[in-house]
């Protein structure tokens, strides 16, 4: 099999490749950032009685909230702030998806550029 | 106190950004690039560890 | 220990240093991951309760313990910087290596960006000051731990070192202080962990959990990056990463015991600084200062360790043309990497100011876990193109594939976690790699020599 050379690369061309690279992180990290995807489902279950009793809070926590400096309206906020899970079952379909096609894609081409690596590397010898 | 510290550590920020910009600089133009990117994945492995079964 | 910074241009070449020892390996692994004891990993009971984030400490030291053997038998093997990246390229080939590098930068990076972060909220939030920001002890963390890493390896890592064996001792005397040995004095975990809360959202809190559990060891795995540096490889990143991860699993067992028996899960869950805010529970102003002292120690070892391990990796993708070779030159006096770390920087230093430090944490473990699922398939390859006794191994790991096994598994569970709180950030970054998978594929790729890739003294592989 005969060697690949590859073409040197232009000090420009050198220079775009990295713009390209430092736009694509910047995107891809901060887009999500700027639409709001990012965090997950938290809200407040509102409680009318805000007393430590009401909150599910025993004299054992009571006295390490005070300790923190809470009163039961400060706390209010931070122990009924809660997680409300549920399955969006298209969106996991869509994220399995997009994860295993990820994957394959990967190892299918990179399988490919190997097998021309290993025949460089040791028909050459 | 904190509002010194604070504007001191924008000061050593500078400082030191300041520093690795000029010896950066200094080391581009006194090397050659070729010297530069040398470093070659796998010859010290040739050199220091002997590759047995 | 020191080494003479002679103006090392022997003949006309020049390389990294080989000056690294297994402490410094040590130094780098727990440097980077400790942090998580500090905060991070208390999300967890967020997310389940703190019955929860006890599970997830376990189950994800599991999953670091399978990550840290796989990875000590690979990178004894396959020796060279970029750590993770050289091993795919040797193993898996071209395009997943180009975008393990990337891994591995994004969640350096972004672990540094999350270190950067909390350091200078700690540090307001000490002040108590009004109108203090923390930008100006951001740059500052930055920009000296650059310049730190810039200035050579030996000395970047022997102030790892110190201070993460700083940050370690202070949570050991915390320990000991609070007397763990009798419930009731100043711990009370029978009343903070009840029945009724200890899992307050059910099981589906504990997979929810998996998420921030990463946080306990997430960087544990960076040890493999210093290969190059280290004066014997096969022996010393085995040693310091196995040593990483045991001095790792006892801190994450001490820390939750004194957290989870000193406040109720829901401050826990939410607070910043849990280590920290226990000490201020006990009463004692030493404790308090040393505990805020070692939370500071904690984010500049991890910062340190993690600017040390992306620009490794950058610098690997530039030798070999997967980026422009600019970035592949090592600074003749100093012999690091130089260009990488000056181009990483003002990266980190534009997201520390930009992003929070949940954002910036989920990015980080993100990256970390498309990672963690490449290992477990990268081993099981590994084992089939080199069978055991075709070439020399540092190490090799016991139980295969049971490790591989249960590490993608884990991995599975936590990519579930994750679109339980961030699916659709994770979608995003997934199409982000993949997008940039075809460019380089496509496009990129016509720059990088072939056969010059591969560069370990090995037979062919089966199979090819």
């Amino acid at each position: 099999m005969s060697r690949y050379t590859p073409p040197e690369q232009s000090k420009a061309g050198q220079v775009f490749d990295i713009a390209v690279v430092v736009v694509a992180i910047f995107v891809a990290l901060w887009l999500p950032l700027k639409l709001g995807l990012a965090g997950a489902a938290k809200s407040i279950d509102a409680l009318d009685a805000k007393t430590w009793e009401a909150l599910g809070q025993n004299p054992t926590m009571a006295s390490i909230w005070e300790k923190l400096g809470y009163t039961p309206e400060t706390a209010h906020d931070i122990i009924q702030n809660r997680f409300h899970y549920f399955i969006d079952w298209p969106t996991l379909i869509i994220m399995a998806a997009v994860l295993i096609g990820y994957f394959i894609f990967l190892f299918r081409a990179s399988d490919r550029e190997y097998r021309d690596v290993i025949n460089e590397k040791f028909d050459d010898k | 106190m904190w509002t010194v510290l604070s504007y001191a550590s924008w000061g050593i920020s500078i400082v030191l950004a300041l520093w690795m910009l000029y010896d950066w600089f200094k080391i581009d133009t006194t090397f050659s690039e070729e010297v530069l990117t040398s470093s070659r994945e796998g010859e010290l492995e040739a050199v220091s560890e002997k590759h047995r079964i | 220990m020191t080494i003479a910074l002679e103006p090392a241009v022997h003949g006309d070449k020049v390389s990294l240093l080989r000056v690294l020892g297994p402490a410094h390996v040590w130094a780098l692994g727990v440097g980077i991951v400790l942090v998580g004891e500090f905060t991070g990993w208390n999300f967890a009971a967020d997310k389940g309760g703190a019955l929860a984030a006890l599970i997830v400490c376990w189950v994800v030291g599991l999953l670091y313990t399978s990550v840290a053997m796989i990875d000590s038998e690979v990178t004894s093997t396959v020796a060279a910087a970029g750590g993770q990246y050289a091993q795919a390229k040797h193993i898996v080939g071209p395009l997943m290596a180009f975008n393990v590098a990337l891994f591995l930068v994004f969640a350096y990076t972004m672990l540094e960006v999350s270190d950067a972060i909390l350091l200078g909220d700690t540090i307001v939030a000490k002040a108590g000051v009004e109108g203090l920001n923390h930008n100006a002890f951001i740059a500052a963390t930055i920009v000296t731990l650059a310049w730190l890493n810039y200035r050579g390896v030996l000395m970047t890592l022997n102030v790892n070192f110190v201070i993460t064996a700083v940050a370690y001792v202070s949570i050991v005397i915390l320990f000991f202080s609070v007397s763990p040995w009798t419930q009731g004095a100043v711990l009370k975990l029978n009343e903070l962990v009840t029945p009724g809360n200890a899992l307050p959202y059910g099981w589906i809190g504990v997979i929810a959990a998996f998420q921030f559990g990463i946080w306990y060891y997430l960087g544990i795995e960076g040890t493999t990056q210093a290969a190059e540096e280290v004066r014997s490889p096969a022996r010393s990143l085995p040693y310091g990463t196995m040593a990483g991860m045991i001095t790792l699993l006892i801190a994450a067992a001490m820390t939750w015991y004194v957290c989870a028996s000193m406040m109720p899960w829901e401050y826990l869950g939410t607070t910043y600084y849990p280590l920290w805010d226990a000490a201020k529970l006990t009463g004692s102003p030493l404790l308090e200062n040393l505990l805020f002292i070692a939370t500071l120690l904690a984010a500049l070892a991890s910062a340190n360790g993690c600017i040390n391990d992306a620009a490794r990796a950058w610098f690997s993708l530039g030798r070999d043309r997967y980026l422009p070779s600019w970035f592949a030159a090592v600074h003749p006096k100093y012999r690091t990497p130089y260009r990488s770390i000056l181009f990483l920087l003002p990266i980190a230093l534009a997201f520390a100011f930009i992003a929070d430090l949940n954002q910036a944490i989920t990015f980080s473990i993100l990256s970390g876990v498309l990672q963690y699922t490449f290992m477990s398939i990268n081993i099981m390859m590994f084992r089939k193109k080199w069978p055991l006794g075709s070439i020399r191994r540092g190490y090799t790991h016991p139980f295969h594939p049971l490790p591989a096994i249960v590490l993608f598994c884990l991995c599975v569970v936590t990519f579930f976690a994750i679109f339980l709180g961030f699916g659709s950030q994770l979608i995003a970054m997934v199409a982000f790699y993949f997008l940039i998978s075809l460019w380089f594929h496509f496009y990129r790729y016509k720059f990088v020599r072939r056969g010059a890739q591969f560069t370990m003294p090995w037979p062919k592989p089966q199979g090819y």
